[in-house]
């Protein structure tokens, strides 16, 4: 593709009358507005500043109560870190909750100086007084046992937050305090993590990031939000609200159907998209190895052609292939029942926008490799080779890599979008398919030019300072062009295409 | 807790069982080389349907015991709302602390370290004069139980006079 064909390419989409294409100062100011919201909207949290508030709570419990740090903690836990519910109910009725937690104001066995030497009720050696451990209620053990007491219950997990003395009918706490002397430091370290989880998994606004191994978690600081998508600093981008990956435009719900429903078609689904196609053309088999869909064969056929929809690649410009048509001639030909029919056309509907949602999900991971690409290897190079380049200039083919992967995102999920509009709202379909065709072709030819069209200038041994500058500006105005339209796409599906409500 | 301290901790109870029994049980191991694997003989408690019944049952104990729970599993036929069919005794204190996800059992019912082959036994003994039917071991017999307590009567009495046989 040349710039002739670009330039063409744009007076295409710009003469369509869909009344969107005019990028405008406006629409670029509510974009800056709109990302600054987005940024607000959530903080990643380090293990220690979740330590901190979880201190923070413990403390003013501690004060507001009038009891040790270990009590405020231990009881906490038990009212599950809500230090609201624990006020009222404490304020209502003090006795009832120390006896329902084991906080207990007096021992209830006493010491008397005269037994300086006792019987550990666990493995029954005898011990000096003061060799013994006890929790508020005064029943003493060894610490040998205590720490097996203990010990066991911190590997059985979580549990061991409730611990109480191990005489029968006692259920005085055996909280923080008793627990941090009596144990090695890792297991207090694990007696802490358990607290810790116990505290996020408590609170509505703070969520453990769900990446494996990530210690990270996101509060999350305002619900006047459409969007969820918060990005951690283990770099795993994902949606707050459901925890799945990113998925604007559609909302949770749909993200959660769609998935249930690919769990069960996708083995019928996965046998069927085979990695490989043949050349519509020499039919020799080809395999998908970038990330933008327009399929070169290798020489001597160099068919060109649309990875989706096969056809010839010239012609894809007047024929998106975004939307779904049933193909009506193919199931005139076959000889099927009616119920075949329907269900073939139920398949096929389904596998065209299955297709294009896994493999814009392949497109992504493989820009994400490109991104890499050009940030570890092609603009050292490049400074290297085109010596008039400085590093700081070259931020745009970064950029338009950023652009591809958070598009190539959404253009997936757009796919979910598409698969549960109703198919009687004609006119939202048509709306829907016309913004996913153009945010789509914008995508494929920025995607395309990316990918190919910088390999000149890494090849090159001299320098081409004049069209590099000519790259530049195709590629900066064609991320620009595709950040536009994939905002509209989104903005419009977020509102649920209201605009043609009422038409 | 090491193996061996839970060996010693048994051996020092198996010696104090054999110096001053206890009234309604008898205690020995199943194999001398094998401090972990108990066998006990219940007698039935009087003034219950069990009475004049010698039950014998195997008590296994974890190597991390005291801190774990022994399982108790009776080898003569048992016909009891808390005994499983395969003779395993079903009683909250052998159940491992934590809280029970059923809610059946509060959490200072279960088993502590401070339980010894006495006082399981005891609760045994006192679980075969009281049956929990709230959650069954085995649902036909806690039904009977409940509902036919002459077919229940009649089944027990047939376990008792096969444990007498079985001597």
């Amino acid at each position: 593709m040349d710039d002739t064909d670009y330039m063409n390419d744009d007076n295409y989409y710009d003469d369509d009358d869909d009344g969107f294409s005019d990028c405008d100062d406006d629409d670029d100011d509510q974009s800056i507005e709109e990302e600054s919201n987005d940024r607000q909207n959530y903080t990643v949290l380090k293990e220690e500043e979740i330590a901190k508030l979880q201190e923070d709570a413990i403390t003013e419990v501690s004060a507001v109560l009038s009891i040790s740090q270990s009590a405020a903690c231990f009881v906490l836990t038990q009212f599950n870190w809500n230090v609201i519910n624990l006020n009222d109910e404490w304020f209502a009725d003090e006795d009832r909750i120390r006896q329902k937690v084991g906080l207990l104001e007096q021992p209830v066995v006493q010491f008397n100086p005269k037994n300086q030497r006792t019987i550990c009720g666990i493995c029954f050696e005898v011990y000096g007084y003061g060799s013994m451990y006890s929790a508020a209620c005064g029943h003493r053990y060894c610490g040998e046992c205590w720490r097996g007491y203990i010990s066991t219950a911190i590997k059985d997990g979580p549990a061991c937050l409730m611990l109480r003395c191990p005489e029968p009918p006692c259920r005085a706490a055996v909280g923080p305090d008793l627990i941090s002397v009596l144990v090695s430091k890792q297991e207090y370290e694990r007696y802490r993590h358990y607290l810790l989880r116990s505290y996020v998994e408590q609170q509505t606004k703070i969520k453990w990031c769900p990446a494996p191994d990530c210690k990270y978690a996101v509060r999350f600081d305002s619900y006047e939000t459409r969007s969820y998508d918060v990005s951690c600093l283990c770099s795993h981008s994902y949606c707050w609200n459901c925890t799945e990956e990113s998925h604007r435009p559609v909302d949770c719900e749909t993200v959660r159907k769609w998935i249930m429903k690919n769990k069960d078609s996708s083995q019928n689904a996965q046998w069927i998209l085979v990695n490989t196609k043949p050349c519509p053309k020499c039919k020799r088999p080809i395999q998908k190895n970038q990330g933008c869909h327009h399929m070169t064969c290798s020489a001597p056929c160099r068919y060109e052609f649309c990875w989706y929809c096969l056809a010839k690649f010239e012609s894809y410009s007047t024929r998106c292939c975004n939307a779904y048509r049933a193909n009506t001639d193919e199931l005139k030909e076959l000889d099927l029942e009616p119920d075949q029919k329907k269900l073939k056309e139920y398949l096929d509907r389904y596998l065209h926008y299955y297709e294009r949602w896994a493999n814009n999900q392949s497109s992504k991971e493989k820009a994400v490799e490109s991104l890499e690409e050009v940030r570890t290897k092609h603009i050292m190079e490049l400074i290297r080779k085109q010596q008039y380049l400085s590093e700081l200039e070259l931020n745009f083919i970064i950029d338009a890599w950023q652009q591809i992967i958070e598009c190539r995102q959404v253009l997936r999920w757009s796919y979910a979008y598409g698969y549960y509009m109703p198919e009687d709202e004609r006119l939202k379909a048509d709306l829907f398919e016309h913004l996913q065709g153009h945010a789509e072709y914008s995508l494929e030819r920025l995607h395309k030019c990316a990918e190919t069209e910088l390999q000149p200038y890494l090849a090159s041994e001299v320098e081409l300072k004049e069209s590099f500058h000519a790259f530049r500006l195709k590629l900066e105005n064609m991320t620009r062009a595709t950040k536009d339209y994939f905002r509209k796409l989104v903005t419009a599906l977020e509102n649920g295409l209201s605009e043609v409500d009422g038409v | 807790m090491a193996a061996s301290q839970a060996s010693l901790l048994l051996q020092k109870q198996l010696k104090d069982l054999c110096k001053n029994p206890v009234d309604g049980f008898s205690a020995g191991l199943v194999d001398e080389n094998n401090i972990f694997e108990w066998s006990v003989t219940i007698i039935g408690p009087p003034d219950t349907l069990y009475e004049g019944g010698f039950f014998n049952a195997i008590m296994s104990f974890p190597s991390n015991y005291p801190n774990s729970p022994p399982t108790v599993k009776f080898t003569s036929e048992l016909w009891h709302p808390n005994v499983y069919p395969d003779g395993r005794v079903c009683i909250s204190i052998l159940h491992p602390p934590g809280d029970d996800p059923n809610g059946y059992e509060l959490a200072s019912e279960r088993w502590t370290p401070v339980h010894t082959v006495e006082s399981i036994v005891l609760s045994i003994i006192s679980m075969l004069s009281s049956p929990n039917d709230e959650s069954p071991a085995n649902v036909e017999a806690a039904k009977e139980w409940r509902d036919r307590r002459d077919d229940f009567k009649k089944k027990v009495g047939r376990c008792v006079r096969k444990s007498q046989e079985m001597l």
